[in-house]
């Protein structure tokens, strides 16, 4: 059976003001720190669900979370940066897939 | 080289940096180098706000989504408006901004002198951290000085757009 929570209320709530701020500031900066935004969101959710996700996530969550910091480091290389972004959305669609009944049928 | 020449050339902006404590003599010779900034008609219309208080650090950084480091002391340099209107000046005069970077150098060089690490941040959003401060109707809060001890493990800073020299910025004489 699955858990049926992943993050407490106090969690969920410092998780939207990120995402809030995050829509606000955007208004002023350059388009390029919107994935800087985002992902420092994608961080911060890791970090608070990484403790308590099932085998299915965690391999991801541990194998690419923590290397996107580095990738920030990058920024100014657009190639290497776009690089580092597709990378990790095949590594969350194999996640997806490890979740959902397709990968159970095949 | 120069000691003041070695400082300027070899700050860098901390973004990981450690739990251990600043002391509060170190604080306050940051703060006095934010004093002895040039302030535009000598009018010195910021005014500082430092947070040591973890459970409000802790909230500012949640609406800051600029703000990376977990740092223990934090100096917002904010802009009095009392000052700037009782001198006739109004928001769109381009001193305040100067005034408020000219202090955040020398506050960020202060925190190096003193073997410290320093990181500035802009990236928030001004009216949760209005809230969270409880900041008078005069006071706009302007740009966070992060300090700190920088962190064994810190990565190294944002990798350069293009390498770049002062002649690469700088024209003689005329066009
Ligand atoms: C006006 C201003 C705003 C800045 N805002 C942020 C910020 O919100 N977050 C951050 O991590 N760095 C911020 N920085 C730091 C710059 O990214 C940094 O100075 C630059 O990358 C050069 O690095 P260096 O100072 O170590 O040479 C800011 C710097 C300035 C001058």
């Amino acid at each position: 059976m699955q858990a049926d929570w992943v993050l407490k209320e106090d969690e969920a709530i410092e998780l939207l003001a990120l995402l809030i701020t995050s829509a606000r500031i955007q208004m002023d900066e350059p388009a390029h720190y919107g994935p800087l935004r985002l992902l420092t969101a994608v961080e911060r959710l890791s970090s608070l669900i990484e403790a308590r996700s099932s085998q299915k996530s965690r391999g991801f969550l541990q194998d690419n979370i923590e290397r996107i910091p580095d990738m920030h480091m990058l920024m100014s290389d657009v190639e290497a940066y776009t690089e580092g972004l597709d990378a990790l959305c095949r590594a969350v669609a194999g996640c997806l897939l490890r979740h959902s009944a397709l990968e159970d049928e095949a | 080289m120069n000691e003041t020449l070695r400082n300027i050339k070899t700050r860098r902006v901390v973004r990981e940096m450690s739990e251990e404590p600043v002391e509060r003599e170190q604080i306050e010779t940051i703060l006095e180098a934010a004093r002895w900034a040039p302030s535009g008609g000598n009018l010195r219309p910021n005014r500082y706000i430092v947070i040591k208080a973890a459970e409000t650090r802790r909230l500012l950084r949640l609406v800051a989504p600029g703000m990376f480091q977990r740092a223990p002391v934090l100096i917002l340099i904010c802009t009095n408006w009392q000052v700037v209107e009782a001198h006739g000046l109004t928001a769109r005069d381009r001193a305040l901004l100067i005034d408020i970077g000219t202090a955040a150098q020398n506050i960020m060089l202060a925190t190096h002198a003193l073997g410290l690490a320093a990181g500035p941040v802009t990236s928030y959003s001004k009216e949760a951290v209005r809230i969270i401060l409880n900041l008078p109707a005069h006071y706009s809060p302007e740009m966070f000085i992060c300090i700190g001890h920088k962190a064994a493990s810190a990565r190294q800073g944002m990798r350069a757009w293009q390498k770049i020299t002062w002649r690469d910025l700088t024209h003689w004489e005329r066009f």
